[in-house]
């Protein structure tokens, strides 16, 4: 289908139907989840590979965000006298943006990247079809496992990259700037809430994160043309349309759930 | 392999229970557990006359120990005071019958809450029942105004009754601007218009059809939201049994009050010399 | 017609193809094709590049429908089988890829193992002891825990076929088992192919050009070329029957039958004589 779109060498129709694969590969996904219980080790192998393995770079990133926000924030506080409360303004962009949407990033090009190119790989050098050959459906054995370590991975990460730059903050706010530390803690505990701050903004956030970009790595990686030019574009593809989706939809979560 | 296989499933279940480890210290540590905790509650209403800044969800507390939270806040037409109904934890039900809920402000710019101060009855205060005694928010300009002695003096500008006001000072105040009564928006500003001949400021507002109850001699005040936000008019009723009618003006008006005015006035307060400083406030 | 399709499983013929019909991408691959795949035999394939060799392998396993026609292995006819009963033929087939299609996750006992880790629930020790075998039968024990990468592609083709036969499968499809392989390891294919056959009864289909290669292992030999089956016959006779597909092929020539162009249009109109095409 997309053969004879492409002839059309029009960008939007080719973008739609980009969006309407998608579409119908999650829906094959998701019908995939079933069989694919069966494969619970390969899901716990990925959500080794993508969850842990991407721990360092997600805590490295983490710490010093919440140094960064903190040394900005203390500098341009100070002007109003208003540094106590540098704290709490981290810890509630943090929660509500800045962590769900970095370590979405981080994790579309750490961990989406890796589907992409591994999953096209797989098909170039046919061990996609010799899977279907041994009965092992690769969308049940491949897709899914890669799918749902995604989605459970992405949430996790986000917690340790909030408790990571809520750490760095508080390195550069009270042990270099010297906000006093109970202040630090009393007002960050005062304003930050359960339900909207980390329920609604850490975990929901990057669990819708997490699905969008797992799915359009693995959508990528099993729609290129298997070639290493084709995985070459895919992996690239998967960065940028993953960044796209992941701030489009951003800004529609904080519309609805704010 | 098996060890192999073992090691992933070792390494990822560290995985997860350091992810759950992160999600347990957000939200012990970084929040407080007390915003959280909304396990059975009881309601009880309470009626002011003027909710300043308050918001639903904003805290409930008693000797500032958080124990509850603003449910809801509702004007009713035809009435001048805002319903505001506080959900309190079960546990605290020990509270009597004349306690007194007030409006206070976290500091000079936080938010408002509202502290229930323990009043001496026997009797308790049930659920669904309603907390008599209230103290409103007290606008800034109200309680630095008082703070001069210029408070609760409107200026008299005199005129017809009409729905506009005439201030001699509006401050910042534009078309657009909310006007409200105990706190709860009402209307807007329509126009600002300088008066060529008095020598003052003429300001239209358009008030909610819903709202025609309001005593013909009650007051306009151009107050300001906290320290630093924008302006607005605030209808002060008063106890005319005629309500104010399309066209009407109101005489009793303040005018917006200059922070630099008052600071000024703080510092040179009981010198004699400068007279200005009974400026804006009262004449 | 399809009375004589359903056949049954003691029949001597494995693989029935009738009224086989696929175009791809608007070129007719097989036009009406009728193939007979006997049991118990190795059957060689050959035929000029593109005319769908492994599009026919392909066919057998049910990886790619076929726009017409029955496809009947064992008695079960491919393009009609739902999804489960499929897969459960496929259990039955082993295939060996062009390139070995090694997963390169995984070391080399891995590799033979994760067909009998996926469908069956059997004690390590028994999985170990079956891989080891089949190891031993491709002379590859040792390499066991090599991984893919490690592997020479003659190795890497052996190891493939110890995962194709490691359920022992009633047919084993080889995909131009003998490309990119210097003598020694072809001849150790070939001996392979041939004892697995011989030995064990396993029906062989495979996809070759070698000839010389064929004509040592194979029983039986279909050419194919134009969407059809032009000849078919003992390796050591197909030669030499005479037809001008055979005599182009086998006798290596550059134009014939097989034609050397590719269909274009008029070679003076493409230049841009105008009129010069007619």
């Amino acid at each position: 289908m997309s053969e004879r779109l492409r002839q059309h060498d029009n960008v939007v129709i080719q973008s739609l139907a980009q969006i309407g694969n998608c579409g119908l590969f999650l829906l094959a996904l998701l019908r995939a989840v079933p069989r694919s219980l069966r494969y619970m080790r390969e899901t716990v192998r990925q959500l080794w590979f993508l969850g842990a393995m991407s721990l360092t770079i997600i805590m490295v990133c983490g710490l010093f965000v919440g140094m960064v926000l903190m040394l900005q924030l203390y500098h341009v506080l100070s002007i109003f006298g208003g540094t106590s409360a540098s704290g709490m303004v981290v810890a509630l962009s943090v929660y509500r943006e800045l962590g769900p949407v970095v370590t979405a990033l981080l994790f579309a090009g750490r961990a989406g990247t890796s589907i992409t190119a591994e999953i096209g790989l797989m098909r170039a050098t046919d061990q996609i079809d010799a899977m279907e050959m041994m009965a092992v459906d690769p969308m049940a054995y491949v897709a899914t496992p890669r799918f749902l370590a995604g989605l459970v991975a992405m949430p996790l990460l986000c917690c340790v990259f909030c408790a990571m730059a809520i750490f760095g903050g508080h390195l550069v706010g009270v042990t270099w700037l010297g906000i006093d530390n109970g202040t630090f803690w009393a007002n960050m505990t005062s304003v930050v809430e359960v339900r909207t701050d980390i329920v609604n903004g850490v975990l929901f956030k990057s669990l819708a994160f997490g699905a969008v970009v797992s799915l359009i790595a693995v959508f990528q990686g099993f729609t290129t043309p298997p070639t290493s030019e084709g995985v070459a574009y895919a992996t690239t593809r998967t960065v940028v349309a993953s960044s796209i989706a992941i701030l489009a939809l951003d800004f529609v979560l904080t519309a609805f759930l704010m | 392999m098996s060890q192999q296989r073992s090691s992933y499933a070792v390494g990822t279940g560290l995985f997860i229970v350091l992810g759950f480890a992160a999600l347990a210290y957000l939200a012990t540590q970084t929040s407080s557990v007390a915003n959280v905790h909304q396990g059975d509650s009881y309601v009880v209403d309470t009626h002011f006359t003027n909710v300043g800044q308050l918001k639903e969800r904003a805290p409930v507390k008693i000797a500032g120990v958080r124990v509850g939270q603003v449910q809801s806040i509702d004007l009713t037409p035809g009435q001048d005071v805002a319903d505001v109904k506080l959900s309190i934890d079960k546990r605290y039900d020990h509270i009597p019958l004349d306690s007194v809920a007030t409006i206070y402000t976290s500091g000079l710019l936080g938010d408002q809450y509202v502290g229930i101060d323990y009043g001496s009855s026997k009797q308790l205060l049930a659920a669904n029942g309603t907390l008599a005694r209230t103290k409103s928010s007290e606008p800034l300009e109200e309680m630095l105004g008082k703070f001069f002695g210029a408070g609760g003096v409107a200026d008299d500008i005199g005129g017809t009754y009409t729905v506009t006001a005439n201030f001699s000072n509006v401050g910042t105040l534009s078309p657009g601007a909310p006007v409200k009564m105990a706190g709860v928006p009402i209307g807007s500003v329509q126009s600002v218009v300088a008066d060529p001949l008095k020598l003052n400021a003429k300001v239209v507002m358009a008030i909610d059809k819903r709202f025609n109850q309001i005593p013909d001699d009650s007051a306009a005040a151009v107050f300001t939201s906290g320290l630093i936000g924008t302006q607005y008019v605030s209808i002060q009723p008063g106890g005319s049994p005629d309500p104010l009618k399309n066209g009407d003006e109101m005489i009793l008006t303040q005018s917006a009050m200059q922070l630099e005015d008052l600071i000024g006035k703080f510092l040179v307060n009981g010198s004699s010399s400068d007279n200005k400083g009974a400026g804006n406030g009262g004449k | 017609m399809t009375d004589s399709v359903r056949a049954t499983p003691d029949d001597s013929t494995l693989v029935r193809i009738r009224g086989l019909t696929t175009v791809l991408n608007g070129k007719t691959l097989f036009d009406r094709m009728d193939v007979d795949i006997p049991r118990g035999k190795v059957t060689a394939i050959m035929g000029p590049s593109g005319t769908g060799k492994t599009t026919l392998l392909k066919h057998i396993t049910g990886q790619m429908r076929a726009d017409a026609g029955t496809i009947v292995v064992n008695g079960q006819n491919v393009p009609e089988l739902p999804r489960e009963q499929l897969y459960k033929l496929r259990e039955g087939i082993g295939y060996l890829f062009q390139n070995s299609a090694l997963l390169t996750d995984f070391d080399v006992f891995e590799n033979v193992a994760f067909p009998l880790r996926q469908h069956t629930r059997l004690p390590e020790v028994l999985i170990r002891n079956l891989v080891l075998l089949k190891l031993q039968a491709v002379g590859l024990r040792g390499a066991a825990r090599l991984l893919p990468s490690e592997l020479s592609g003659g190795m890497a083709r052996r190891v493939a076929l110890a995962r194709a036969i490691v359920f022992d499968p009633m047919l084993i499809l080889y995909d131009e088992p003998f490309v990119g392989l210097d003598p020694v390891a072809l001849n150790q294919v070939l001996k392979l192919i041939r004892t697995l056959n011989h030995t064990l009864g396993i029906t062989s289909v495979l996809v070759a050009h070698e000839l010389e290669a064929v004509k040592q292992v194979a029983d039986h030999v279909l050419l194919i070329a134009n969407g059809k089956v032009v000849a078919q016959g003992d390796p050591r006779t197909i030669a030499s029957d005479g037809s001008p597909w055979t005599r182009q092929f086998f006798g290596g020539e550059a134009d014939g039958p097989v034609p050397f162009q590719y269909p274009a249009e008029d070679l003076g109109r493409a230049l841009g004589f105008a009129g010069a095409g007619k």
